[in-house]
């Protein structure tokens, strides 16, 4: 491929539409931003779409996408995602899910009418396979065919975002934070990412593979095993977790308070942790829902259908928090990576000490699973107590951390010089070919 | 009943023994050793003489060494499982388009995008074929990949090794992290005081100093970190013992079944266990 035309600025030039696709395992984030707009760009602008075909028993139906909101019983919903371990695997289904969501949407607001005069950026998880990024820059190009493309790295749009943190002073649009590492605890997996001025340092990534789908299976077994079958019920497990989990801050103290004790020494429950969930039929009770626990003889009644109408539930206690305690302590289910903690502990290592203070004082904590209470508070203490007093730790949780890395790539494309310098266009695709693209994506080329 | 023959038509694969390889013959609960400050547990520890006596009888090193080799792989299954995506294998097929699109899911637009769409691959099978293209050129993509990293990757991948023993050799090799250090770029430390230039901070001796542009530019540049690689490491062999517990209510598994192995932690739960849940009628 010729390689004198290397420094060519994109022939076609930047669009003024650019959609942020950042395509997670559980669910897309995506939206449009505009090219020099005055504001910043409003969280409401970013839709969030389940990214799986799911496949319902009990309708005989199949929902893409967004349909899934219209279900109205998600009793043994079975899906099938596109993105496997955080990497886009299954073009066949995504390119279905993208379809109905960006070319025959209709009226859902992300329609793309024109894909050849839309800039795009799509995220990727970190160290994919080469094979995967080629798919990828082909289908965007060839298939979809949209005139300019950034292929990046998901914590790199992060630190685009705005600072989570108070006090710190406003950036401009498409300026990327200057040092800061970013714990994406995502649906498949948690990734620590130091980054320099918005660039990944690869050689220090850490990646530990428990993420909100390992706590949600968890929970999903040690109901099923103890208390209710929910085996086939993800959808109502996933529910749980986000409605009753929680991170505990002291987990032995914790453990205690909710033990009932052997049979020669019970002890009190205390019942300010244990929560009876009552689990939906999808008939009477739509979505399922926490209520405080009543240990009353009535309520064992109540039941087993015994003087009123029969309801199931699941009493929850030390289930709570152990799942979660899984991010912190992955030796728990003989995981034998180190926690969070000392996975963001293993990316300082791989970087000069003199670096260290710039980093703690800006982990910034996205993804799903962090929106579970008291996630941010464990994390900055346990960080804490690991570290010399003489680091400053800040430890911060954007507005809304699952959308914060499309906040970023919004902000990034407002700005014009910065867009230019990342993205490749169509016609520089067709003539460099894909390993040029995937050279420049690298950052390999045009520094 | 496969591991006899297996052992012996494939010797490199390792039948490992496992740290706490403690297993008895079959009669009485065990208390695990950690916390012996715990008053409730206090009386238990009587059986300690008994337990010397029994143990290790009626098994034999190989029984033993078994049985540990089959509790690791039922933990990585476990594992597995829970990192799975979908609990059930499910074959959904997908919906024809409505309107527009470029005719049914799988058609292409060029011989490309055809090539993709009707590619039944799985993740696996991407990781499987750069592994093996890293394994035989050293490179990926035409990318000079970390020799480290690939050598790292064993290590990485051999999760059947007890705890003990992976801690002892990566100790060995040079740290506890399985990703290249980043001397492997060519980098120099930023300790030794008043190398650089430009920084302000080096006058202090506790403060290390800032790298220099040149080490960051290094630091950016440095090639991504192979899937295997990035994965984080287990912790220092001083760690802590992996905590257990119950599992039939959830607290601390204090008991072992002598039978299975499953941890309980009182009398009724262990009744339970018995009952319900022991997967071995006889041990």
């Amino acid at each position: 491929m010729p390689r004198q035309k290397q420094s060519k600025p994109p022939a076609a030039g930047l669009a003024t539409k650019t959609l942020i696709l950042d395509n997670g395992a559980h669910t897309i984030k995506a939206g449009y931003s505009l090219l020099n707009a005055t504001s910043p760009p409003s969280l409401d602008n970013c839709h969030v779409i389940p990214n799986t075909i799911a496949r319902s028993q009990r309708d005989k139906r199949t929902y893409v996408g967004s349909e899934l909101d219209e279900c109205q019983d998600f009793g043994e919903l079975a899906f099938k995602r596109p993105v496997e371990k955080g990497f886009l695997v299954n073009w066949e289904s995504e390119k279905a899910i993208w379809e109905h969501e960006f070319f025959n949407a209709g009226n859902t607001g992300l329609q793309c009418e024109a894909p050849e005069e839309t800039n795009l950026i799509l995220t990727e998880a970190l160290s994919a396979p080469i094979a995967l990024q080629r798919h990828c820059d082909e289908m965007v190009f060839e298939e979809f065919g949209f005139g300019n493309y950034w292929r990046a790295v998901a914590p790199s749009l992060s630190a685009y975002g705005a600072s989570p943190f108070k006090g710190d002073a406003e950036r401009p649009m498409g300026t990327p934070m200057e040092c800061a590492i970013v714990v994406d605890v995502g649906y498949s997996h948690t990734t620590t990412t130091p980054l320099f001025q918005g660039k990944p340092l690869h050689s220090a990534c850490r990646r530990l593979e428990i993420g909100g789908k390992t706590l949600t299976n968890q929970l999903k077994d040690l109901v099923s095993m103890r208390q209710f079958e929910l085996r086939k019920e993800d959808w109502m497990a996933n529910q749980i977790k986000e409605d009753v989990c929680f991170v505990s801050q002291n987990f032995e103290q914790d453990l205690e308070r909710v033990w009932k004790g052997g049979s020669k020494d019970p002890r009190v429950v205390d019942h300010s942790i244990v929560v009876d969930y009552v689990l939906p039929d999808y008939e009477s009770i739509k979505r399922g829902f926490a209520r405080p626990h009543d240990p009353s003889f009535n309520a064992r009644k109540r039941q087993l259908g015994i003087g009123g109408p029969r309801e199931d539930l699941v009493v929850l206690a030390n289930e709570r928090f152990t799942v979660p305690e899984l991010v912190f302590t992955p030796s728990d289910i003989g995981m034998q990576s180190e926690g969070l903690v000392g996975t963001i502990l293993q990316s300082l290592e791989a970087l000069p000490k003199g670096l260290w203070q710039a980093f703690l004082a800006n982990v910034v904590v996205v993804g799903g699973t962090s929106r579970l209470p008291g996630f941010v508070e464990r994390l900055e203490a346990d960080l804490r107590t690991k570290l010399p007093e003489e680091y400053a730790v800040r430890v911060g949780l954007p507005e809304d951390p699952v959308k914060h890395a499309w906040t970023g790539g919004a902000r990034l494309a407002q700005n014009e010089e910065a867009m230019k310098q990342l993205v490749v266009s169509k016609q520089e695709y067709m003539e460099n070919g894909d390993v040029w693209v995937r050279r420049k994506f690298a950052g390999k080329l045009g520094r | 009943m496969a591991e006899g023959p297996l052992r012996f038509r494939t010797p490199h694969i390792e039948e490992i023994p496992t740290t706490h390889s403690r297993h008895q013959p079959g009669f009485a609960w065990v208390t695990v050793k950690k916390d012996a400050a715990d008053p409730s547990k206090a009386a238990f520890e009587v059986a300690g003489k008994k337990r010397a006596r029994t143990t290790g009888l009626g098994q034999t090193e190989a029984q033993r060494e078994a049985l540990s080799a089959r509790q690791q792989r039922e933990i990585e299954r476990r594992i597995r499982d829970l990192n799975s995506d979908n609990a059930r294998d499910v074959n959904i097929p997908i919906p024809k388009q409505t309107s527009g699109g470029s005719g049914g899911a799988k058609a292409g637009k060029t011989s490309n995008t055809k090539k993709i769409l009707s590619s039944g691959k799985e993740f696996k099978h991407y990781l499987d074929d750069e592994e093996a293209e890293l394994a035989r050129t050293g490179k990926i993509d035409g990318l000079e990949r970390d020799p480290d990293a690939a050598v790292a990757q064993p290590v990485q991948r051999a999760t059947k090794m007890p705890i003990a023993r992976r801690i002892q050799r990566e100790q060995s090799s040079m740290s506890g992290s399985p990703g290249p250090a980043t001397l492997a770029h060519g980098l120099t430390l930023p300790f030794e005081p008043g190398a650089g230039t430009g920084d302000e901070e080096h006058d202090f001796d506790a403060v290390p100093r800032l790298p220099t542009m040149e080490e960051m530019q290094a630091l950016v540049d440095a090639p991504p970190l192979t899937y295997n690689a990035a994965r984080s490491a287990p912790g220092p062999a001083s760690a802590p013992p992996a905590r257990v517990f119950c599992q039939t209510c959830g607290y601390w598994g204090r008991f072992k079944c002598l039978k299975c192995g499953e941890r309980t932690c009182s009398v009724e739960c262990e009744a339970v266990h018995v009952a319900d849940r022991c997967l071995k009628f006889y041990a």
